[in-house]
């Protein structure tokens, strides 16, 4: 049986394809993401070595600096959006009384299965200046706090981040309608027995035993601000000026309009050690979630 | 949570939110398919909320006949099942042989495609779009696929890992009794039994690449011939004012799949989009 199981011929037939596969394209660019961005290159000459000289520039430029207020910004308006409503809305569609839950639920998670450009073309339409949906609506109720949406210097950023929050919400909202199907419908009898309200007995018992979902939650959405890009690409092009510019836009633009790929593969880098940092920080925020877990599974109070 | 079936005050006002934000998420969708079916008249003037008074569906006929929309629809079909069956064909064989069969280092190797979870596509954009066109890649579909694969792997993986362990030892030796090679073992008996795993990573990585624009961007942006749907949507892009209802017909064309997909397998769907969290967390 083991002589079976060990057959080095068929191991190396079955493991080829997936290693060959993302060897070539995963892991061995982000070695190139490492490498190049030490040196200065165009794509297609000769790469000249010239060492830290990219990442100073990169550190030194003001566009630098709006990038990453632009990624926290980002961060934290789809962050609280989704979690606040992915929570409150999640809870009140696990009532298995509640009326019209089915409905909710798909309305609430359709956005989450567009493409992201029919999305984004969509809310251009809607907050476009003059034609757009939104101020139309604004002119009809007879207020005329009309604006234009996307051409502002301090507002595009929040308006860009709205959308990619009305988007992902439903993503989350499913995240947190899984977990809360996974605890024990005896929590909620015992709160019930000490006299607790529904609102008390989420705050103090859905709330805390759903760490782990809402560590991944928050996994994704604050590396999704600092990696933000399909919606400035497509509805603002990181405008008015570099306003709404993010990491990620500033290596697209370095490497793909003025091809100077040295210096986008550092932005890039920052950009990855930049998620590794939310990553890290989150692990040790939610250093207790799994022992909390297994006490739970093992059937203990948590 | 019994106490909640009293219809109190508090429970009125919450109840109103629900519905309030329905109307946020649905409207806009349905905004769009509205005007897909108005004329431009109707829609910057008379009538840009409602329901449309004559239905324009020479808009549909407008974007299927002069906007490229079949090439697209074509383009998107064949990437997304190009790319289903590429990533199904390598994670199940490899997950098959990191999990049931013995050797040294298979540990090692799960992690290090594992590793692919915490690499974002947007950092790898440039070294990809350079490794297709090494590869002489660039110009055809395979430019799409096969880094769309390499991308799902480690999802792909992950998930068919976790059900391989479900799976009792005692399939394969009664296999290997029954004189069945290690190959007819995998193909009759253990593919079959991870089906469920299958239909789960089917969806996500057809959703997945029938909705990606990062990659398919910079690789096909430049190439008319193969661009997908998300690409063609932009085609509209900057004129805005000429015809908004083809652009919405052809928005709409873009959605119905993905839609149809999410409305038929809604539980499939939003397992398979949020198992994720499982693998990830």
């Amino acid at each position: 049986m083991k002589r079976y199981l060990s057959n080095p011929l068929a191991i190396i037939l079955f493991i080829t394809p997936t290693l060959g596969l993302f060897t070539i394209f995963v892991f061995s660019s982000i070695l190139k993401v490492f490498y190049y961005s030490f040196f200065d290159w165009n794509g297609v000459g000769t790469a000249v070595f010239t060492g830290v000289e990219n990442y100073s520039k990169l550190f030194s430029s003001s566009t630098f600096a709006t990038a990453n207020a632009n990624g926290f910004k980002f961060a934290l308006v789809i962050t609280v959006y989704q979690l606040f409503f992915a929570s409150i809305f999640a809870i009140a569609v696990s009532d298995r009384w509640m009326p019209f839950r089915k409905f909710f639920r798909t309305a609430y998670f359709i956005p989450v299965v567009l493409s992201v450009t029919v999305v984004c073309q969509l809310w251009t339409s809607i907050l476009d200046a003059d034609n757009g949906l939104l101020n139309a609506l604004l002119r009809a109720v007879g207020s005329d706090s009309r604006q234009n949406w996307l051409g502002s210097r301090y507002g595009a950023i929040y308006a860009l981040a709205f959308v990619n929050a009305w988007q992902w919400m439903g993503y989350q909202f499913a995240l947190i309608v899984a977990g809360i199907k996974s605890i024990s419908t005896e929590y909620y009898e015992a709160a019930e027995i000490d006299g607790a309200s529904a609102t008390r007995a989420h705050w103090h018992v859905t709330i805390p035993l759903l760490k782990e979902t809402y560590f991944f939650c928050l996994l994704v959405s604050v590396t999704g601000g600092i990696k933000a890009f399909t919606e400035i690409q497509i509805m603002t092009g990181g405008g008015p000026g570099t306003a709404t510019h993010t990491l990620t836009y500033i290596m697209y633009r370095a490497a793909f309009v003025s091809h100077r790929y040295g210096y986008g593969l550092a932005a890039a880098a920052v950009l990855v050690l930049e998620c590794l940092a939310v990553i890290l920080l989150l692990n040790y925020l939610f250093r207790d979630r799994e022992a909390k877990q297994l006490r739970r599974l093992a059937g203990g109070k948590p | 949570m019994k106490t909640s079936r009293k219809q109190s005050m508090g429970a009125k006002i919450f109840s109103i939110c629900l519905w309030l934000y329905a109307l946020v998420s649905l409207y806009p969708l349905l905004w769009m398919i509205f005007y897909s079916l108005k004329s431009n008249e109707e829609i910057f003037v008379s009538n840009p909320f409602g329901l449309p008074a004559t239905w324009q569906w020479g808009n549909y006929v407008n974007a299927w006949t002069q906007y490229d929309v079949p090439l697209f629809f074509k383009n998107s079909l064949l990437v997304g099942a190009g790319t289903v069956l590429v990533t199904i064909f390598c994670a199940l064989l490899f997950t098959f042989a990191i999990s049931r069969l013995r050797w040294p280092f298979s540990r090692s190797v799960r992690t290090y495609v594992a590793l692919g979870m915490f690499i974002p596509v947007q950092a790898i954009m440039i070294p990809v779009v350079q490794t297709v066109n090494q590869l002489g890649l660039l110009g055809t579909r395979w430019s799409l696929i096969l880094p769309y694969a390499a991308i799902n792997l480690s999802f792909a993986t992950m998930v068919y890992f976790g059900f391989f362990q479900g799976i009792p030892k005692e399939m394969e030796e009664a296999a290997c009794i029954d004189g069945a090679n290690i190959y007819q073992t995998f193909l009759h008996i253990i593919a079959p039994l991870v089906s469920p795993a299958t239909i789960t990573i089917v969806i996500y990585v057809f959703l997945a690449s029938w909705n990606e624009f990062i990659l398919a961007n910079v690789l096909v942006g430049g190439v008319a011939k193969l661009k997908t749907l998300p690409l063609g949507v932009l085609f509209f892009q900057g004129q805005f004012t000429t015809d908004w209802g083809s652009m919405g017909a052809t928005m709409t064309i873009a959605s119905i799949p993905a839609i149809l997909v999410y409305v038929i397998f809604s539980e499939q769907v939003e397992r398979a989009m949020t198992i994720g969290a499982a693998v990830k967390g």
